[in-house]
């Protein structure tokens, strides 16, 4: 009836959405982790360029706009500036498929950070830009630096627990093509 | 067979792209349209929010009350660690010293309780807490009342003992409160025994600044600070909290309010502030019936006019 590889595809973006879900569930859970805190890692961006670096078509375009701009309707931001910079970042990564896929790990790591960095300083100069009011430049760096740094952990936690993980060579697609 | 697996893809490429621009440019104009038309674009947040909140708290209910008791339990952990370590120090006699001093703290909490007063006309709707804002740039939390219950932008929140925030969005079940530690929120304050006035301003951390104070030298660490209740945004005489010293000089404020558990919240109903409609009978002359209030006193008018003329 329905195809596995095609069904693995739809339950793995089934996954991405409730896993999206449950994290901002649990960032917007009432207990008081309040100011002097530093903030956390991103962990939806993480999940989001990991899956997406493993596998591209997991996540389209129109699904990652969505869950993101949920995200920024819910936590008070800036509506569609955050998903638009995102959107933009995984499409930068999604046209260079075929080259970080030959990437060894710690250059994928260092790629990522660059990314990340990049977005966060386009996010930034939006605000700038908009003469909005915005938060320290090193506090905000620091979430930053902590979704760089529990990347690593994200990539081997979805590679663990939801078998997302580089094709290999011979796998292919529910049309035939390789992918 | 094999040109048929690249065909395709090569059809879809540019197509696609171009759809993701579109979706881009397309997200850009809704973040546009709310630096431009901010109200709007937040009156469907709030609408989101109140509609998705609701339904979102039967499971938020159970896992916040786990982890509460999680910390609770933890804290009974370190109560027994407490334990044993009073208990030694019971045997160098210490342990009284630390038994009056404890005693000594919780009197000078009750003393401090007994001494917010509250206007009585002021009465109150309390709320429970039952989202936080989600991100570490944004301080401030969702209450299950909303203006369903007569909720109103603008009104003070409060905690048993001091001032939280103020309302500031307001769905139909569900209100937002900016706490005082957000970086948007601004309060006017009196520092109480020398009764300067000051802002006391958010800044994302947890002892917020005083700014635009008179005389600072004349503000002590351990005075005590109130709304002031000046341009008319809050009740006046709300407890606040206490002005410490950091080691940076600024005088900041310590807040009365528990921020660490904030569970239940009590919205303040604040009266609206009497508009005055009249034009006042000495500078133009009584309008007709149509203003509402009491009439302008014709009596005073009368006598001033005639004086006005002997001197003129």
């Amino acid at each position: 009836m329905v195809d596995p590889l095609r069904r693995d595809v739809l339950v793995h973006r089934g996954l991405y959405v409730l896993m999206a879900l449950a994290l901002l569930f649990l960032r917007l859970l009432p207990l008081g982790n309040g100011a002097n805190g530093l903030p956390g890692p991103d962990l939806l961006l993480c999940v989001t360029l990991c899956w997406l670096l493993r596998r591209p078509d997991y996540l389209p375009a129109l699904l990652i706009a969505a869950v993101f701009l949920l995200e920024d309707l819910l936590l008070l931001r800036p509506p569609g500036l955050w998903t638009a910079i995102v959107l933009l970042g995984t499409e930068v990564l999604r046209s260079r498929i075929a080259l970080t896929r030959e990437l060894s790990f710690p250059l994928e790591w260092l790629f990522i950070g660059l990314l990340m960095t990049a977005m966060f300083l386009a996010y930034r100069l939006a605000f700038a830009v908009t003469l909005m009011p915005q938060v320290g430049f090193g506090f905000a760096m620091v979430q930053v630096v902590a979704s760089i740094l529990v990347y690593p952990l994200v990539v081997w936690l979805s590679h663990l627990t939801l078998g997302v993980h580089k094709p290999g060579m011979g796998e292919v697609d529910d049309m035939g093509r390789r992918l | 067979m094999a040109r048929n697996r690249t065909s395709p893809e090569e059809y879809t490429r540019p197509i696609r792209r171009i759809l993701v621009g579109l979706l881009v440019l397309l997200l850009l104009a809704v973040f546009l349209l709310w630096r431009i038309d901010s109200p709007r674009v937040e009156r469907f947040r709030t609408a989101l929010i109140d509609r998705v909140m609701p339904s979102f708290d039967w499971a938020m209910a159970p896992v916040t009350h786990a982890t509460t008791m999680v910390q609770g339990f933890q804290s009974y952990q370190s109560l027994y660690q407490q334990n044993q370590e009073l208990r030694e120090e019971l045997k160098q006699m210490r342990g009284w010293k630390e038994a009056a001093l404890r005693l000594e703290q919780q009197n000078a909490k009750l003393l401090d309780l007994n001494q917010v007063r509250l206007d009585p006309k002021l009465t109150h709707i309390t709320g429970v807490v039952m989202a936080d804002s989600g991100s570490p740039f944004r301080q401030s939390v969702l209450l299950n009342v909303g203006a369903r219950d007569g909720i109103r932008d603008g009104w003070a929140a409060m905690d048993g003992i001091g001032l939280v925030g103020r309302i500031s969005g307001v769905g139909r079940r569900t209100a937002r409160v900016i706490l005082l530690t957000d970086t948007n929120s601004r309060i006017p304050v009196v520092v109480q025994p020398s009764g300067q006035k000051a802002l006391l301003s958010g800044d994302n951390s947890a002892e917020p600044p005083l700014e635009f104070l008179e005389k600072a030298d004349l503000v002590r660490p351990g005075d005590k600070v109130v709304t002031s209740g000046d341009g008319g945004v809050f009740p006046a005489g709300l407890l606040v909290g206490e002005v410490i010293q950091k080691p940076d000089r600024r005088l900041r404020v310590v807040l009365a309010a528990d921020y660490e558990r904030l569970e239940f919240l009590r919205v303040l109903r604040s009266h609206d502030l009497e508009p005055i409609t009249d034009p006042g009978g000495l500078v133009t002359p009584p309008v007709g019936a149509d203003v509402i209030g009491p009439p302008p006193p014709q009596a005073e008018v009368d006598a001033e006019a005639p004086s006005g003329d002997g001197n003129g």
